[in-house]
């Protein structure tokens, strides 16, 4: 693991938490976003107050897919922020939503950590379900890393139940389960409409680690201004 | 937590979210709405509670619209001069207003349920 290993920056790879992403692409919509997690941990120095930070703009090609590219930064606690990878990523809409009983998608990554020479591709399932104003949307992901470290497959999985209660703010709990990560906690999701196609939406939340190697508490939040 | 656990247990939990989500081949009931001058016809839709719809929006104008609906659920694409599909519901009785994201103050429109 990078993070034991003091010759390695150690860019927190299956410790941190993400977001859960939908099934369903906007053609010809333009998403510029920024999020970040922090995290806090009595147990880990490394993690206690450390920021990762995600910029991207993304867009929708077709009907079916979505492209976004990623730059990816991160400031450990004492140290300076640096851009730390760049990503590519495509998101494919399977199928139409409320066309069978569930939504489904995928999502392919390819990450590049510059010092450390490090790849990660990603190969990862989007479903989503409604129950009424119940949404429940699980990421079932297949990770291979290689490079300067050891190669290996990992798998996550990211989950939340969302209730739709209005469309500026909507209550949810995520679970996220990753290499050196079981957490658990309450999100809150939002979009302001801007009008004639451009919106901002928002999350926040906060995740508790329930093992002992995951992150204590795991703040996430994410802006996104989208528009045609 | 032991990895080979984990990864068991996500395996299993993908499967079985694909197994009780394989696509049905249900014939639907089909309702037409078309887009013209940047107004909805028709703009109101009444379509049976408790039934999944399927909705072919055909865009007559030749500009893009976009189809949404926070209380459905929906949001859609359709570009100037095509059409796309919307599943809607099972809707419980009741109204579900929607509109043109692209031209919200003419493009309005609603779906009753009953």
């Amino acid at each position: 693991m990078a993070a034991l290993l003091p010759s390695l920056p150690a860019l927190a790879d299956g410790k941190l938490v993400d977001k859960v992403y939908d099934p369903y692409v906007e053609y010809q919509e333009t998403e510029i976003e920024w999020r970040a997690v922090r995290t806090r941990d009595t147990d880990e120095e490394e993690l206690n107050g450390l920021w990762q930070h995600h910029f991207s703009v993304g867009y929708g090609f077709s009907e079916h897919w979505f492209g976004e590219i990623y730059a990816i930064g991160e400031k450990r606690p004492g140290e300076g922020f640096d851009i730390e990878a760049a990503e590519l990523e495509a998101k494919w809409q399977l199928s139409e939503q409320g066309e069978y009983s569930a939504d489904w998608g995928m999502l392919f990554e390819l990450e590049r950590k510059y010092e450390e020479n490090q790849w990660e591709a990603a190969a990862t399932v989007l479903v989503a379900k409604e129950w009424g104003r119940w949404t429940g949307t699980g990421n079932f992901a297949l990770i291979y890393e290689w490079g300067r470290e050891e190669d290996e497959f990992e798998t996550e999985f990211r989950g939340q139940i969302r209730y739709r209660y209005t469309e500026k703010f909507e209550p949810a709990v995520e679970l996220y389960a990753a290499e050196d990560l079981l957490g658990i906690g309450p999100v809150a999701l939002g979009a302001w409409r801007l009008g004639e196609g451009r919106q901002f939406r928002w999350e926040a939340g906060l995740i508790f680690g329930i093992t002992d190697e995951s992150p204590d508490q795991s703040l996430r939040l994410l802006w996104e201004y989208e528009f045609f | 937590m032991k990895t080979w656990f984990r990864n068991l247990a996500i395996v299993i939990i993908a499967g079985l979210a694909l197994a009780s989500a394989l696509p049905v081949n249900a014939a639907y009931p089909e309702l037409q709405l078309e887009i013209r001058d940047h107004l909805f016809y028709p703009s109101v839709l009444k379509v049976p509670a408790n039934t999944k719809i399927k909705l072919i929006v055909v865009n007559r104008d030749a500009t893009p619209e976009e189809f949404e609906s926070y209380e459905l659920n929906r949001e859609k694409v359709i570009m100037g001069g095509q059409k796309a599909v919307i599943f809607i519901g099972p809707l419980a009785p009741g109204e579900y207003p929607f509109f043109g994201e692209f031209n919200p103050k003419t493009a309005q429109g609603k779906v009753i349920a009953e």
